[in-house]
């Protein structure tokens, strides 16, 4: 859909195109209708105008019966001395009370909604359209604004075709002298620049605008036009768009010397009356003006009287929502007022400047906007290209076309299955799927092999209209790449703590898997013994050898756990109970803590979701807790020693807590005790908490220590459930 | 020290107890020659004496069940009458006749050492073998001198049966 501004133009343009191929009323009647027809889309319309009798009559119309026009012909919301007339809009004649009588008459005539669009000449009401509708009508701001648009210039066409009739009907159309009436409004003059040339010159105005022509080119033709239907010379200043500045629009027979001197002054009324038509927004009529040397400093007017002018007149230039542009004047060579026909021109000069610079206006905006869109563009580092529902390159916007998997104009109208990896075309498929079905934009991330590189890119996906999607992707290489980067070295200090934890740990693990082995042993030389007894008790041979088979695999778990820990493996991230991970530990942990005299004791969730999580590493964490509990410990009596290990399911986490009764943690050191480095143990490094949490936090969750209310620390460790669970 | 030439072409060189030979191009060869010691022999002697149908009363306390049960079956294949517990305390809330106790170091509650302890301040003479899982007893331990034998698990039935003659004979010198 057009801007509003061109969409007003083009009106204008069809209305004047009308309006310019007919001369006699019931044609310019006619043209109305049609424009209206044309521009509105409305198949019913009426034009009516006052009589000489001030009645309301038909002058023209369409899908309207006879009946229809008897019984609401003379009625009228204005009179012709009405002023200020304002468009009235019914969009339901059933709700509205002062057509109440009129109810009956619509209803026959299947007339549902209607507007009253008032046609004015020199703030008097002439006359009026009629737009009628067989629906409820909600009125649009810019319908209404399109309608007075034709209005005003069937008014225009209206009046100068009457006075056509009048100047037809005395016999003196062409070439009659105007009769200026000194200090006042003349009245009663013939219409000298209601000519051919001047409705042609108006049209190629608005042509001229139309074929986007630079705005001085525009306002200079307009110029030449009106001082060629009149006896003075004509000035166009602009409002600068920082509504304090003057600017010259259009002065072609005014000295350079004097365009250079008032462009670029402050508004108000020392820039002449065309400054001050301005200043005050409305018409000022300078009849005199060496005469009335009252008004201030007046570039313009020294000029002008240079060359030999005495009467200044100017009107404001308002746009059609009223907002103030600049003003039209006219110099006269003789002091005195303009004539109604001149008022008139004026009023039509700046009418028409008004359109050409509030288009202008428009159209620079829309230009600057779209400057701020490529600057924009220019300054993203992404990549961007407008897909087809089903994949099809449209456009794109990319920087560095040499980086692409293809040169765009080779995949341009082309699908990108052409182009990527099945695998990656069907994760787009489904990324565009989604997009297109929940308005939301869809976020894809992936990795391809280029150049013997991997490089990473992330896509976002959102839906441009009802079936293209704007794609944009980024290269996230040098992201990524820190990141595992982060993660390598993450996954090379947890390791290096669980060989720590391991080489403190030694003692009790070679107690873990003595025993099973001392076992073994045991039982299969009682076997060996029990084999040379007579009888043989096969039942406990039997037992000895289950025995030694179940010690066996005994040690081969605490092995496979060691082995475990040992490894240096990236995160396998799986479903995880975080109860078989606290027992395990416990498992592994058993007889250090007996030996170390750490009674534990644990409070298990009984049912427990699972958290999406390597075993490994959740396994570290709880192990560098219990440990950091221990040391905890040390200095207290083992009577008073008590490690509780508690797991609880909340709001979607899963929260696993190691608290002890140890010396807590001083209050300085709770802020940083998961700072590396910080301990208060005579062995280790301090980096346990330091690993344990960022084991947690790469899982997405949260670690923190507490001292307890009594004795002793809690570390509680909060791990999200994992998709899909409760 | 003799070094002479070998009929292949070797060059072997032997001392007492070892043996290196080198063969030009083909590398050298080493061999070592150690004492046999005589333990082995004690032992089977004291394996054959301990199944001979004097049999002992044995009790054996050890917290990990496996172990535990695994004694229990060898020393009454070997003809022994054995009580086994979980912890000091509950051996000590029954208590038996025993010829010998073998008892784990590392128990929840009371450790090996406190309760030998604990029966020596009430008298008793009964003697101990110390089993352990963590590579024996601790240098430092004064029991060592005290003559109480100490097994590293996994441990052999030869050095079980030897460490349990050794106790029940240095009880029967302190006796004398």
């Amino acid at each position: 859909m057009p801007a509003p501004a061109n969409r007003q133009l083009a009106v204008r343009l069809a209305v004047s195109r009308a309006l310019g191929r007919t001369r006699d009323l019931n044609g310019v009647y006619n043209a109305a209708l049609e424009t209206l027809a044309e521009c509105l889309n409305v198949s019913r319309a009426s034009v009516l105008l006052f009589d000489a009798d001030g009645v309301m009559r038909f002058r023209a119309y369409r899908g309207l019966s006879v009946q229809y026009r008897i019984a609401v012909e003379g009625h009228s919301p204005w009179t012709p001395d009405s002023v200020d007339a304002e468009p009235i809009l019914v969009p339901d004649v059933s709700r509205e009370p002062t057509l109440e009588r009129y109810l009956p008459v619509f209803t026959r005539e299947r007339i549902v909604a209607l507007a009253f669009i008032p046609l004015v000449s020199l703030g008097r009401v002439i006359g009026k359209f009629m737009l009628y509708y067989d629906a409820p009508h909600a009125f649009d701001s810019e319908e209404i604004q399109l309608a007075s648009v034709i209005a005003a210039s069937v008014a225009f066409a209206v009046e100068r075709g009457k006075a056509d009739d009048v100047a037809r009907r005395s016999g003196a159309l062409a070439g009659s002298e105007q009769s200026a009436v000194p200090g006042g409004i003349a009245r009663n003059d013939s219409a000298l620049w209601q000519t051919e040339a001047f409705q042609a010159g108006q049209r190629q105005v608005l042509e001229l605008i139309a074929t986007g022509a630079p705005l001085a080119q525009v306002l200079t033709l307009l110029v030449h036009i009106v001082e060629d239907q009149s006896e003075g010379v004509c000035s166009v200043l602009l409002l600068d768009t920082d509504g304090v500045h003057v600017r010259v629009g259009a002065a072609p027979s005014f000295p350079d010397e004097y365009s250079e001197r008032i462009d670029g002054q402050p508004l108000g009324p020392h820039v002449g009356s065309n400054g001050t038509a301005m200043h005050v927004g409305q018409p000022i009529i300078d009849t005199d003006i060496v005469c009335h040397c009252d008004s201030q400093w007046d570039v313009l007017r020294e000029a002008a009287v240079a060359i030999g002018l005495r009467a200044c007149w100017s009107t404001p230039i308002l746009s059609p929502h009223k907002k103030l542009l600049g003003s039209f004047a006219t110099y006269c060579g003789t002091p005195r007022g303009p004539s109604h026909e001149e008022l008139r021109l004026l009023e039509t000069a700046a009418d028409l400047a008004g359109v050409a610079i509030d288009h202008h206006q428009s159209q620079e905006a829309l230009r600057q906007s779209e400057e701020r869109n490529r600057a924009i563009l220019r300054a993203i580092p992404d990549w961007m290209f407008v897909m087809s529902s089903d994949g099809v390159y449209l456009d794109y916007h990319v920087k560095n076309p040499e980086a692409l998997l293809a040169p765009p104009e080779a995949f341009l109208g082309k699908s990108m299955r052409e182009f990527l990896p099945s695998w990656l075309a069907d994760d787009y498929d489904r990324a565009f799927e989604r997009a297109l079905a929940t308005n939301e934009p869809e976020l894809l991330e992936y990795s391809l092999e280029e150049h013997h590189e991997r490089r990473f890119y992330e896509a976002r996906i959102v839906r441009a209209d009802s079936d293209r999607l704007l794609c944009i992707v980024r290269d996230i290489t040098d992201r990524k790449r820190a990141e595992l980067d982060a993660a390598a070295q993450r996954h090379e200090l947890a390791h290096l703590n669980r060989v720590m934890i391991l080489a403190e740990q030694s003692g009790a693990l070679a107690h873990e898997l003595s025993q099973p082995l001392a076992a073994i042993l045991t039982n299969a030389q009682a076997a060996r013994r029990l084999l040379d007894q007579s009888p043989l008790d096969l039942a406990e041979l039997r037992a000895a050898l289950d025995d030694v088979i179940k010690n066996d695999k005994r040690a081969g778990t605490v092995i496979h756990r060691l082995r475990e820990l040992l490894k240096k493996s990236n995160a396998v991230l799986q479903p995880v109970d975080l109860n078989e991970v606290t027992r395990e530990v416990l498992d592994l942990t058993h007889s250090d803590l007996l030996l170390r005299r750490m009674p534990i004791k644990t409070s298990l969730s009984p049912v427990i979701p699972p958290v999406l999580g390597d075993r490994v590493q959740l396994q570290q964490v709880i192990l560098n807790l219990v440990l950091n509990a221990c040391d905890a410990m040390s200095a207290i009596e083992p009577a008073e020693r008590e490690i509780t290990l508690t797991t609880v399911v909340d709001d979607g986490f899963v929260e696993i807590a190691v608290a002890d009764r140890g010396v807590g943690i001083p209050d300085d050191l709770l802020d940083s005790v998961f700072e590396p480095f910080v301990t208060h143990r005579a062995q280790g490094l301090g980096l346990g908490l330091t690993i344990s949490r960022s084991i947690v936090l790469a899982h997405r969750g949260r670690i923190q220590a507490e001292n307890n209310a009594d004795r002793g620390a809690t570390f509680r460790c909060f791990l999200p459930v994992a998709n899909g669970q409760v | 020290m003799e070094s002479c030439r070998l009929s292949d072409g070797r060059v072997a060189v032997r001392r007492d107890q070892d043996e290196i030979a080198a063969c030009p191009n083909r590398g050298a060869e080493l061999g070592v020659y150690l004492e046999r010691p005589a333990v082995d022999t004690e032992s089977e002697t004291a394996v054959a004496h301990m199944t001979n149908p004097d049999p002992l009363n044995l009790v054996v306390v050890d917290d990990d069940e496996e172990v535990r049960t695994a004694l229990r079956r060898l020393l009454r294949a070997l003809g022994h009458k054995v009580r086994v517990f979980a912890s000091a305390e509950e051996y000590e809330a029954t208590p038996v006749e025993a010829d010998c106790l073998i008892v784990d170091l590392r128990l929840p509650g009371l450790n090996g050492f406190e309760l030998m302890e604990r029966l020596r301040l009430r008298g008793s003479s009964t003697p101990i073998v110390f089993i352990t899982g963590d590579g024996g007893p601790s240098p430092n331990d004064p029991t060592i001198h005290a003559g109480t034998p100490s097994l590293a698990k996994p441990f052999d039935e030869h050095d079980l049966i030897a460490a349990i003659t050794r106790a029940l004979s240095a009880t029967h010198e302190r006796a004398r």
